[in-house]
C-alpha cells in the first residue's frame, strides 16, 4: 500500500464531498448551507492543491489545473459570501446565497472532474 | 527530472535503421526541452509541498477554534467571532503585523486560543520561509535555476552569434573584438570563475554563459548548437580532449556550421580534421610559421601583422633578421618541437638546450641543462649564434633565459615566449625581437577568420609573393593612406549592394582605378588601396588600376574612412557613379530627370 496515493485520494475526494455537502439544498436558503462546511471545502481543496504539486506526469499537471479552479471558485464564494454577510447593508439575501452556492456548484464540477481523474490513473496504474 | 540525453542516446541508436548522418540528425540535437526548463518551478512546488500544507492546516485549525470559542459584547451579550472577522484577525496575528483585538475586545476564553495559534502559527511560517531560504541556497536549485536563465537568453537571441566553448584569456579578446564588431556570442566553460568574469565583463550586449562541460553535447545543444542563428562553433579551451570532443560533436550534428579549434599537439590536430572541415589552429605552429616569415621576409611579416592587428594601429617597425648563421633553443616542449623543424627547413643550424629532452626525438645538437647556467651557455656557445629563442612553458625562466643570453651576446636576435598576460609589461620591458603570446595569436586567427574572411583569404597569400612585392604594398599603402590603418573592408559589387555600378559594370569597361575616384572631385585619387579581387572563388592580389570589374566581384579595401564613404557613395548613387565614370554632371531627383530627359 502507497501511504502517499492513500492520502492523496483521501483529501482529493474529500474536498469533492465536502464541496457537495455545502452545495446541496435549496440555492437560495441560507439555512440549507453551512458556512462551516464551505470553510472546511476551501481549506481541504488547497490542501489537495498543494498536495499535487510537483507531480510532472501529464495527468498530474491536468490534476493540478483542476484542483486550482476549483480552489477558485470556492475563494470567489467566499468572498462573496464574506460581502454578503459583513459588507453590504442588505445581509445575506436569497440573491447573494444563490450566487455563493452556484460558485461553490462550479467548483464541485471541477472537483468531481478530478475524482474522475483519480479514477482512472487508479484503473491504469497497474497497465503502466 | 528526466534526462533529456538519455532519450537523445535512445533516439539516436535505438533504432538500427538511422546509423547514417542525415540532415534528420540535425533535429535529434540533444536540447533539453521546456519541460526541463520549468524544472525550477516545479522544484520550488515540490519542496514546498510539506511547508505549505503544515501553515494551511494551522491557519485552519485557528480560525475554526477563534470562530467557537465564546466572547463577550461590551453589554454582556454572548458574541462569537464570524469566519470571515477570524481569518482577518489570525492573518495579521500569524505575520507579525499585530492590528490589537478586533472587532472587539477579546474574553479570556478566546486569549486562551489566540495565544495557542500564535505560537502554532510562528513555528509554521518560520518553518515555511525556511524551506524557502533553503531552497534558494540550494546548489541544484541555483544551478537549475542558472540553467534555465541560459536557455531563456539563447532562445531569445534573434541574430546570429559564435558558439564560443572555453573563456580563458583567448576567449576574453575575442568576447571584446566581436562585441565591439556588435556581435553576439555564447559562451561554455566548466569553470565557475570564468563565467562569474564574463559576467562582469563590460560588454555592449547580454552573453549568456553557462557553467558546463563543453564534452557533453547536451550542454551544446543547450548553448544554441541546434539554433539556427548559431554561426560557427568555436573550441577554444585549454584542454586538447575537451576540443576534440567539441570539434566532433560540431561537424557531427551540425555539419554545415564552421568549427575552429584550437589545439596544442599535431595529433590532436589531425584527429579533429577527420570529422568535416574544422579549422585547427595551433599557436605554436603558426608561431613557427610566423617566425619563418620575419626571418626570410621582413617586409611580408611587416604587413602581415599590419594587417592582423586590426583597425586603427600605426605601421609596426619593419625587423631586421639576423644574418644567417646557428640558432639556439631552450626548451624542447610543444613549442620546440614545432618550430625546430621550421628553423630546419630555412636551413638553419639548431642547438637545443633541455633539462629532459629526449635525444632520439631530435638529431643535431642537444645541451642539457638549464639555459640560464652560464656554463649551459658556454656548452651551447650563444655566443657563437645569431638567434635565441626562450621557449618554456615558465614565463620566469624564460625572462632569465633572455637576460642571460643577451649578457653573453648583446647582438642576439631574441625571441620569447609569454605564457600569462600577467607578465606582459615585463617582457615589453625585455623589448624582445619577436614575442609569442599563444593566446593572442589564436586570437588574432580567429578574429581574421570569422570577421573578415577575405582578409584571412589575402594573408594567406601574402607569403607566396615574396618580399619585394610586400615591400611595395606597404609603400603604396602608406602614401594614399598614411601610417594609420583607419579601416579594413569589404564590398560586394551585387545588384544589392552596389546597384549605381551595375549598368557600368555590365558594359564590360569598368575599370577599377575609376571607381577609385573621388565622387566630388574626379581627378583626385581617393585614399584607399584594393588589396584583392575575389571572383568565383579566385582571387587576384592589388589589382592595377585598368582591372576589368564583373557582377559580383568581392573587393577588398583598405584606406582612410573618408574614403570609405566615397566608395559608397559611388556605389550607390548613379549621378556620383556618372559623374566619376564620365565627368557629366547629371540631375538627381526623379523631376529633373525627366526635365533633362535624362530618364
Amino acid at each position: 500500500m502507497n501511504l502517499e496515493k492513500v492520502v492523496f485520494g483521501f483529501f482529493v475526494l474529500l474536498a469533492a464531498t465536502l464541496n457537495f455537502g455545502f452545495f446541496i439544498g435549496d440555492i437560495a436558503d441560507p439555512a440549507l448551507h453551512n458556512v462551516y462546511e464551505l470553510f472546511a471545502a476551501v481549506v481541504v481543496s488547497l490542501i489537495a492543491t498543494v498536495l499535487k504539486f510537483g507531480d510532472r506526469t501529464q495527468i498530474g499537471a491536468v490534476h493540478l489545473a483542476t484542483s486550482l479552479v476549483a480552489d477558485l471558485q470556492l475563494i470567489a464564494a467566499t468572498i462573496v459570501w464574506t460581502y454578503a454577510a459583513h459588507i453590504s447593508t442588505d445581509g445575506l439575501t436569497a440573491a447573494a446565497m444563490a450566487s455563493v452556492v452556484s460558485l461553490s456548484g462550479g467548483a464541485l464540477f471541477a472537483n468531481v472532474v478530478s475524482v474522475v481523474l483519480l479514477v482512472i490513473e487508479t484503473v491504469s496504474f497497474h497497465r503502466r | 527530472m528526466s534526462n533529456p540525453l538519455l532519450a537523445f542516446w535512445f533516439r539516436l541508436f535505438g533504432r538500427d535503421d538511422d546509423h547514417r548522418l542525415s540532415p534528420g540528425l540535425r533535429r535529434r540535437i540533444p536540447v533539453a526541452s521546456a519541460s526541463q526548463a520549468s524544472a525550477t518551478i516545479f522544484l520550488i512546488l515540490r519542496r514546498m509541498r510539506a511547508p505549505l500544507i503544515v501553515l494551511i492546516t494551522i491557519f485552519a485549525i485557528s480560525v475554526l477554534g477563534l470562530t467557537l470559542v465564546p466572547g463577550r459584547t461590551e453589554d454582556g451579550q454572548l458574541w462569537r467571532m464570524s469566519i470571515f472577522d477570524a481569518f482577518y484577525f489570525m492573518s495579521y496575528t500569524a505575520s507579525t503585523i499585530g492590528f490589537g483585538e478586533l472587532p472587539q475586545t477579546f474574553s479570556d476564553a478566546q486569549r486562551l486560543w489566540v495565544t495557542v495559534s500564535i505560537y502554532l502559527t510562528v513555528i509554521g511560517w518560520a518553518y515555511a520561509i525556511g524551506s524557502l531560504l533553503a531552497l534558494v541556497q540550494d546548489r541544484a536549485f541555483r544551478q537549475a535555476l542558472a540553467l534555465q536563465h541560459f536557455m531563456r537568453m539563447v532562445a531569445r537571441l534573434r541574430e546570429p552569434f559564435f558558439l564560443i566553448a572555453g573563456y580563458g584569456r583567448t576567449g576574453e579578446l575575442l568576447g571584446e573584438a566581436f562585441d565591439a564588431l556588435g556581435k553576439r556570442f555564447v559562451v561554455l566553460d566548466d569553470d565557475e570563475d570564468r563565467i562569474e568574469a564574463l559576467e562582469l565583463a563590460a560588454y555592449h550586449a547580454d552573453v549568456p554563459g553557462l557553467v558546463a562541460d563543453a564534452r557533453d553535447p547536451g550542454h551544446l545543444g543547450v548553448a544554441g548548437l541546434a539554433n539556427p542563428h548559431c554561426e560557427a562553433v568555436l573550441a577554444l579551451t585549454d584542454d586538447d580532449e575537451v576540443n576534440l570532443a567539441v570539434a566532433m560533436a560540431a561537424a557531427l550534428l551540425r555539419p554545415d556550421l564552421p568549427v575552429i579549434a584550437r589545439t596544442m599537439s599535431p595529433a590532436i590536430g589531425e584527429r579533429m580534421a577527420a570529422f568535416g572541415t574544422p579549422t585547427v589552429v595551433n599557436p605554436f605552429d603558426r608561431f613557427g610559421d610566423h617566425l619563418r616569415i620575419a626571418l626570410r621576409a621582413p617586409a611580408s611579416y611587416q604587413l602581415i601583422t599590419w594587417m592582423e592587428s586590426g583597425p586603427g594601429t600605426e605601421l609596426p617597425a619593419r625587423g631586421s633578421p639576423p644574418e644567417r648563421g646557428r640558432w639556439v633553443v631552450c626548451g624542447y616542449g610543444r613549442l620546440g618541437r614545432e618550430l625546430i623543424p621550421d628553423l630546419r627547413a630555412e636551413g638553419i643550424d639548431v642547438t637545443v638546450v633541455d633539462p629532459v629532452a629526449d635525444t632520439a626525438a631530435h638529431e643535431g645538437g642537444i645541451v642539457r641543462g638549464h639555459g640560464y647556467e652560464p656554463a649551459v651557455l658556454q656548452q651551447a656557445n650563444v655566443a657563437g649564434a645569431v638567434g635565441f629563442v626562450a621557449g618554456t612553458d615558465n614565463d620566469t625562466t624564460n625572462l632569465s633565459l633572455v637576460t642571460a643570453a643577451r649578457r653573453v651576446n648583446p647582438g642576439l636576435f631574441v625571441a620569447a615566449r609569454q605564457n600569462s598576460p600577467s607578465s606582459a609589461p615585463l617582457f615589453a620591458a625585455m623589448n624582445v625581437d619577436s614575442l609569442l603570446v599563444p593566446t593572442e595569436v589564436l586570437a588574432h586567427e580567429v578574429f581574421t577568420q570569422l570577421s573578415t574572411p577575405l582578409l584571412w583569404r589575402f594573408l594567406q597569400e601574402v607569403p607566396a609573393r615574396g618580399d619585394r612585392w610586400a615591400a611595395r604594398l606597404v609603400d603604396c599603402i602608406t602614401q594614399r593612406c598614411g601610417r594609420r590603418l583607419d579601416a579594413l573592408w569589404k564590398v560586394r559589387l551585387s545588384r544589392a549592394d552596389a546597384p549605381a555600378l551595375i549598368p557600368w559594370i555590365d558594359t564590360g569597361e569598368a575599370r577599377l582605378g575609376v571607381l577609385l575616384r573621388d565622387p566630388d572631385d574626379r581627378d583626385v585619387q581617393l585614399p584607399v588601396v584594393v588589396l584583392m579581387v575575389m571572383r568565383d572563388g579566385e582571387c587576384v592580389l592589388t589589382p592595377d588600376d585598368d582591372f576589368v570589374l564583373a557582377p559580383d566581384d568581392e573587393l577588398l579595401l583598405c584606406g582612410r574612412l573618408a574614403a570609405r564613404r566615397a566608395v559608397d557613395t559611388t556605389m550607390v548613387v548613379k549621378a556620383a557613379r556618372e559623374y566619376v565614370v564620365s565627368g557629366r554632371h547629371v540631375p538627381v531627383s526623379w523631376i529633373w530627370r525627366r526635365f533633362s530627359g535624362v530618364a
